[in-house]
């Protein structure tokens, strides 16, 4: 029941906190806004073409290609792209160049020329691989007019079939996270590290307030202080990480998929993570010096992990090292979780944050026995 | 009277330094017990091994008869302490303050309520349940520490530097409220810097330095032991012209303090140098405007037996 007591305190006390609601609440909910917002286009998986402008000049050595070519042009005004023929004082390859046309093709005797541009490649390739198809539609039509003119006509039927011009195949291609999903999770594991912070004065506010004089005074053993202490941290951290969830989800329609059980598993041992090492640094370094380091550290593990932006998501020395971060690994879980439905991609990162957290909880039980008072 | 506490042969050593030095003493059910000590002198160290907030190295500490090395718990739960910095949460309510601190020897429920609002009461914050400690004056908030220590009605009560920084009004209350838990069969373990204070409500004092008790007993038996020395205290216009060391050259003149508007000497009884002292009073140019011949006090006692005055 005192363990309850205590827990209960430090609940009070972190609700009333100010810094409380601007870190774990506002600063992320504000975050995700601006970050989900800002960099939408990072996240998009389809690209926007706008009109493709190309530059034409029918020299008019084969008037058979140039009838074709008239067809050409005609048939694939409805598919947002426009040729325009090459007015007198013009340059083809200049107007190219300036960005006013994204290609310029020349029909002559010797067939088509194309010159594309550089600032626009995917413009340029589409309107190429037009032409090409084009082009190769011609020589077959011409070939075959010359021993079999209705097989002719069956080709040329077939050329005027409606068609699209960029048919997208990719595996989950509508399955994955925009930039709002991304950063509800990032930041969501983001403030779940924070709890580090507010850890790390669990037991050293206690010292600097004097209470914890009273407290070794008391006849409580320094297990119900501790565990205590844990019970209510891991409450009020879980509480605003859940707040921070459920706003992302129903407020910016984030996608937090259809596992919320298994995802909440996940921020919960990275919650139980993050107090065991502020409690843990709390320890190792007096004073002021452990908040410094927690605050680095959760820094750190919120950049390599990618809070901010992604990172580290190739074979480089980034994304070695940022396989070190907790919100790496948590990150990746949530995600698998939700976009591939991977419940099993929970458990290495539960794993490695319970290994962690009892590892900085055995450095702070170990260093509390020895220390006489608290 | 039985004895609530007993101390037998405690050591406390911090490395080579040794903090307590086989110490012994024995505070009686109903006394309010002054512990004197300049900072070093050991005092705090020994309430804190009371208060089972640090090991003893040698000895035994016996609270109601019982070990508290194999009875923490039992120790505990029948001691209140009011520490010399303030130990409340500012962020929790008077009450909640009480209630919490409470709680944890084990109260609950209407109990909980009932004891958490009797301690406020006690100290004169019932009105002020509510409010926060950062809204407090210096003289609340020291009654809210000690309500702190009080609302689970501890047998003893170990209060070290209580009134420390605090207006007359609220010391005077503090003070009336250490005798009045007394009254109610509190036994008191009291430290002060204030020698007066001391003195007016201890029924027992012991004083401690270097980690040994080299005085114990009441004010008057202590005062007894100096029977060789008196106090001349001369009050004068402004202190700024008076040189200190002359004034120790005189014969018989043990010390010399200089306060605000005032200057006190301790000398041997059976020399007779008050001229001696006016004259160089006079070469220094001090206004006299008063002169007076005091029996020993504590002070002098605690000067005299330490060669410090309490507030070094």
């Amino acid at each position: 029941m005192t363990t309850i007591h205590i827990a209960i305190k430090e609940i009070k006390q972190a609700l009333r906190d100010r810094r409380t609601f601007l870190f774990m609440l506002a600063f992320p909910i504000v975050l995700i806004l601006i970050l989900g917002t800002a960099l939408s286009n990072a996240f998009s998986g389809s690209i926007e073409l706008g009109e493709m402008k190309v530059l034409y000049k029918d020299t008019g050595a084969s008037p058979a290609l140039g009838g074709y070519w008239d067809g050409f042009v005609k048939a694939v005004e409805g598919e947002n792209v426009h040729f325009t023929p090459l007015g007198k004082d013009m340059n083809g390859q200049e107007e190219v160049k300036s960005d006013n046309y994204v290609a310029y093709v020349e029909i002559g005797d010797e067939g088509i020329r194309f010159y594309g541009s550089t600032r626009n490649t995917i413009e340029g390739n589409i309107v190429q691989g037009m032409l090409t198809t084009f082009a190769q539609r011609y020589n077959l039509v011409a070939a075959t007019m010359k021993t079999d003119p209705v097989a002719a006509q069956a080709v040329l039927a077939n050329a005027s079939a409606p068609h699209d011009i960029v048919k997208e195949t990719a595996l989950q291609a509508d399955k994955a996270p925009g930039s709002i999903d991304y950063y509800a999770v990032a930041m969501t594991t983001m403030i779940a590290m924070y709890g580090a912070m507010s850890a790390s004065t669990l037991i050293r506010g206690e010292r600097s307030r004097n209470t914890a004089i009273r407290l070794s005074a008391a006849p409580v053993s320094k297990a119900e202080i501790f565990v205590g202490k844990i019970i209510g941290s891991l409450f009020t951290n879980l509480a605003c990480v859940l707040a921070v969830v459920l706003f992302s989800k129903y407020a910016f329609k984030a996608d937090w998929g259809y596992h919320m059980g298994m995802v909440i598993l996940v921020l919960l041992s990275e919650v139980l993570l993050a107090v065991a090492i502020g409690l843990g640094l709390s320890y190792l370094f007096k004073g002021e010096t452990a908040r410094s380091i927690v605050m680095i550290f959760t820094q750190l593990a919120s950049f390599l992990g990618g809070a901010y932006f992604p990172i580290g998501q190739d074979e480089s020395f980034m994304g070695w090292i940022s396989d070190f971060s907790p919100l790496r690994w948590a990150n990746v879980a949530i995600n698998k979780i939700i976009y591939s439905n991977e419940l099993g991609a929970a458990l290495p990162a539960i794993g490695l944050n319970l290994i962690v957290a009892f590892a900085f909880l055995a450095i702070a039980i170990i260093s509390m026995r020895r220390r006489e008072a608290l | 009277m039985s004895n609530v506490l007993e101390i037998r042969n405690l050591t406390k050593k911090f490395g080579d330094f040794i903090a307590v030095d086989n110490m012994s003493l024995a505070v009686r059910e109903g006394e309010i017990f002054g512990f004197l000590g300049a900072n070093g002198a050991g005092k705090s160290t020994t309430i804190n091994m009371i208060s089972s907030l640090l090991r003893n190295t040698k000895g035994e500490i016996i609270l109601l008869g019982k070990n508290i090395a194999k009875s923490a718990k039992f120790a505990k739960s029948n001691i209140g302490v009011v520490p010399q910095d303030l130990a409340i949460y500012e962020d929790m309510t008077a009450y909640e303050n009480v209630s919490f601190f409470a709680g944890l020897y084990g109260l609950r429920g209407a109990q909980l309520k009932e004891r958490t609002v009797e301690a406020l009461e006690f100290v004169g914050l019932g009105d002020k349940h509510k409010a926060y400690p950062k809204n407090f004056s210096g003289g609340m908030k020291r009654r809210l520490n000690i309500a702190c220590a009080i609302a689970h009605r501890p047998k003893l009560i170990i209060m070290d530097e209580p009134t420390v920084g605090i207006d007359p009004q609220s010391r005077n209350y503090i003070l009336n409220s250490v005798r009045k838990l007394n009254d109610m069969g509190c036994t008191i373990i009291y430290t002060s810097h204030y020698m007066e204070e001391v003195e007016e409500i201890c029924t027992r004092i012991a004083i401690v330095d270097h980690g040994k008790i080299i005085a114990e007993g009441t004010k008057e038996q202590l005062k007894a032991i100096i029977t060789d020395t008196k106090d001349i205290w001369i009050g004068i216009k402004s202190e700024d012209e008076i040189k200190v060391e002359p004034l120790k050259q005189i014969p018989g003149v043990a010390s010399v303090r200089v306060e605000e508007h005032m200057v006190m000497i301790n000398s041997k009884a059976e020399v007779n140098n008050l001229n001696l002292i006016i004259q160089q009073l006079i070469r220094d140019r001090a206004e006299i405007r008063s002169v007076e011949e005091q029996a020993p006090n504590l002070e002098t006692v605690f000067l005299t037996l330490t060669g410090r005055n309490l507030r070094d």
